[in-house]
């Protein structure tokens, strides 16, 4: 009796084996362990499209010429088991729906593509379309001190004026065409600044907005002094750096100075014609470390006093910090990543004045900072480059677009009829 | 009663029997379905490491340049540090020191008369490779690089030299495929000893047939004349390279190339002898050309000298500004001429790279396939990956 119990007790068993097996049934092999078809699709796609040569023939859909030696390089680079169609589809315009099945041209090597396939889309750019990048405009003033009556210092082998064209050009898809202005003289400066003696506000040049500009001063290590602000601190004329510091913060201006020592010079051809800077270039004055010094004070809204104490070091090369590296390939400009800086600034100004850096351009090397925008607490920045002679304008640009980071706007991939999604489905051929 | 007894334990016997050989039926099921899991796991982990390699240039990205900069990598990949997507550097390729080789990394020795020997100190061995990747100890891989189009050259006997090429893909001929092709040869009308080096770089259109064949002959230049022999084939998307070099060993020996050293835009080859017993002297004209995409090439330095049993080799140092390109060396003993070529930069003839441990006899060898480019190039990547960890589920 238990034996036959038993007996029983192994038929369940059995029946559950059996059950469990017919269940748990185990993928073949190809399935456990197989080619990456999606992956090899794409590369596969993406190598027939290095020279542009399957964009060219998606958009030559009745050139049955293209289409065989498409299919002939398609056949020559997948291996002998693979299964393909490929297939090139035009972009809809019909609203829910990207592509058109109808309008597309296949090749395929087989009736059909096996029990399981994998896919990859490609969308391609006829060569007869030119995509558009649109820079978004910067909602300030762009001031360039273009002054005719003032000379250059360290700008070796440019003018004053070359280096202004140069800057407005390249700045000039990033701003309002009424936003860039040329300052052409150092009256039209002394315009802008007010009053020599502080009291007052400035004037705009041209109905612009003078309230959060940009400055930037095309003299190099020299600054352009309007007459009135010579005749009044010609005993001392850090004073008027003073004064464009105490400006800085008052119009919550950016002042860019391109390479070199800050405020080292002042300059007025007439003003100061008699007058040379030490180095025989007259209408130029030497006003030494303390410009810089003065400069500082007066951002910092701090009491004038003369400091001519050296600030800057030489810490020889430095290099690209990553956010401009980074923003070289956005805004597509390439100066070199590594420059001499024999003016860089310490980094004890940004707690002896209050500031802060808000756009580093060189990495910090021996404490020193080689180019960056400084914030001041406030209001008011000071961009400083301190590169050695020739100065490199693209520098200029990128750490201003680096600071301010306007948008580039790029047009649509898949506009109808400028675009067509090529599908590559691969399989494999064969049984289990 | 006794009846009973023996009924308990027939029954008894019969119940554990059954209990033991289901255990053994569910147990095998289970441990297959183990084993499957295992073989997915690394099917998948293949597929991962294959992409971690050419979707990343690795760090230093330069390392493919400079020696220097291959001894600081931290991080393993083979991607043209300035292109994206699958695009491959031709000179990191060329720094990869597989298990077995000895004091140069043996990429190419003597293939169609080409070499590609770089000095071991320059590359990056397989043991370390499997680190920076995070998987020594746990996975063994062989990762092949081949060109997708393979362009064989042979000569074909007759007066003149005339050449046979043969171009097809993994899958099938080339057919209608454009060829541009460079010759070089050496003349056996000598200044001196010293064979003169001749060129002749053309663009005719040179189309293969329906099976992928095409042939050129040269009237000017007699069968048994030392050349080299580059073509590129094209056709719509795909480009392949293939060389031919007519080694010749003289009673001096040959020429063997051996790159000491590439870095920042420079090369040091040592040219050595492969002496024979007459140990004569042999005579070489070399000449490096840069080869950029176009295949138009650039001369960039050209050197003579000789080697005999007192001075067995010659240093050349080359300038490659860091292009691709080949140097191509005529040499002779007065009487035999040969020609070989090396390669800097494996894309400019076209050389495969096998690199990683031998998949031969693993219990189970997940592969994966990429479409990749070097320079204008089309290769194929085949990653081979295999547990060393028995079959335990790890994931």
């Amino acid at each position: 009796m238990r034996t036959v119990e038993i007996l029983i007790v192994i038929l369940i068993m059995t029946g559950a084996f059996l059950t469990a097996s017919f269940f748990a049934v185990l993928p073949s092999p190809r399935q456990v362990s197989p080619i990456n078809l999606s992956r090899l699709a794409l590369t596969t796609l993406q190598t027939l499209d290095a020279q542009s040569d399957l964009s060219t023939v998606a958009f030559d859909t009745t050139n049955d010429t293209a289409w065989n030696q498409l299919q002939i390089a398609l056949s020559a680079c997948l291996p002998p088991n693979v299964v393909y169609n490929l297939t090139a589809y035009d972009i809809s315009t019909q609203n829910g729906q990207l592509y058109n099945a109808t309008g597309g041209r296949s090749i395929s090597n087989a009736a059909s593509l096996g029990l399981g396939s994998d896919v990859a889309s490609y969308i391609v750019a006829s060569s007869n379309v030119t995509f558009s990048v649109t820079p978004q405009k910067l909602r300030a003033t762009l001031y360039i001190l273009n002054c005719s009556d003032s000379s250059g210092w360290w700008i070796t082998g440019y003018t004053v004026q070359s280096i202004a064209q140069e800057i407005a050009q390249m700045f000039r898809p990033y701003f309002e065409p009424s936003s860039i202005i040329m300052v052409q003289n150092t009256t039209q400066l002394g315009q802008l600044l007010g009053p020599a003696d502080g009291t007052g506000r400035g004037q705009p040049l041209q109905n612009e907005t003078v309230q959060n500009a940009i400055v930037i001063n095309t003299c190099g290590e020299a600054v352009p002094i309007p007459q009135s602000y010579a005749s009044l601190y010609s005993s001392d004329y850090a004073k008027y750096c003073y004064q464009l510091g105490r400006r800085v913060n008052q119009y919550n201006w950016t002042w860019v100075s391109i390479v070199g020592y800050p405020l080292y010079y002042v300059s007025n051809t007439l003003a100061l014609s008699g007058t040379q800077n030490g180095w025989g270039i007259y209408g130029m004055k030497m006003v030494e470390a303390a410009g810089l010094n003065a400069f500082l004070k007066g951002i910092d809204l701090q009491p004038y006093s003369y400091n001519n104490g050296w600030l800057t070091s030489d810490v020889g090369v430095v290099t690209l910090s990553p956010t401009a590296i980074s923003n070289c390939s956005y805004y597509g400009i390439f100066p070199s990543p590594t420059q001499t800086a024999t003016r860089a600034l310490p980094a004890s100004i940004t707690t002896q004045y209050h500031l802060t850096t808000a756009t580093m351009v060189f990495n910090v090397k021996n404490n020193a900072i080689a180019g960056a925008v400084f914030n001041h607490r406030t209001t008011g920045s000071l961009f400083a480059l301190g590169v050695t002679r020739v100065p490199d304008i693209r520098l200029v640009g990128l750490g201003i677009l680096s600071n301010y980071n306007p948008v580039l706007y790029k047009s649509l991939y898949t506009t109808a009829g400028t675009s067509k999604l090529v599908v590559l489905q691969l399989g494999l051929a064969g049984g289990k | 009663m006794t009846g009973a007894t023996i009924d308990h334990l027939v029954a008894s016997t019969v119940f554990l029997a059954a209990l033991l050989l289901f255990i053994g039926f569910f147990n095998q099921m289970n441990q297959t379905a183990i084993v499957y899991q295992n073989h997915k796991h690394i099917s998948t982990k293949c597929s991962d490491i294959l992409d971690s390699i050419l979707l990343n240039p690795g760090s230093p990205s330069d390392w493919g340049f400079s020696g220097s900069s291959t001894r600081k990598l931290t991080f393993f990949g083979l991607q043209d540090p300035d292109f994206q997507e699958y695009r491959l550097s031709p000179f990191s390729l060329t720094r990869l020191l597989s298990p077995g080789a000895q004091q140069y990394n043996n990429v190419s020795w003597d293939l169609n008369g080409g070499y590609l020997l770089l000095q071991a100190s320059e590359c990056i061995d397989y043991h370390n490779v499997t680190s920076l990747l995070g998987i020594n100890g746990i996975y063994d891989f062989q990762l092949a690089i081949a060109p997708t189009l393979t362009v064989n050259i042979s000569e074909v006997s007759d007066a003149h030299l005339n050449l046979r090429i043969q171009v097809y893909g993994t899958g099938f001929p080339l057919s209608n495929a454009y060829l541009n092709y460079l010759m070089f040869w050496a003349n056996t009308s000598t200044s001196g000893s010293f064979p003169i080096l001749n060129c002749n770089f053309t663009s005719d259109a040179l189309q293969t047939d329906s099976s992928g064949i095409a042939s050129i002959e040269f009237p000017y230049l007699s069968s048994g004349t030392a050349f080299t022999f580059i073509v590129k084939a094209y056709t719509t998307g795909i480009s392949g390279t293939g060389y031919l070099a007519k080694e010749t060993v003289t009673n001096s020996g040959n020429l063997i190339p051996y790159i000491q050293s590439y870095d920042v835009g420079k090369a040091n080859v040592i040219l050595a002898q492969n002496p024979q017993t007459g140990m004569g002297n042999l005579y070489f004209n070399a000449s490096f050309y840069a080869l950029p995409d176009n295949f138009v090439p650039i001369p960039a330095g050209n050197f003579a000298g000789n080697v005999n049993s007192g001075t067995p080799s010659q240093n050349l140092q080359i300038t490659t500004n860091n292009q691709t390109g080949f140097l191509v060396v005529a040499y002779g003993d007065g009487n035999h001429y040969g020609m070989m070529i090396t390669a800097l930069g494996v894309d400019s003839i076209g050389v495969p790279v096998t690199f990683g441990a031998n998949p031969s006899g693993k219990d189970w060898v997940a592969t994966d396939l990429r479409q990749v480019l070097i320079g204008d190039i089309a290769y194929q990547a085949k990653l081979s990956l295999w547990s060393l960890q028995g079959y335990g589920v790890t994931g």
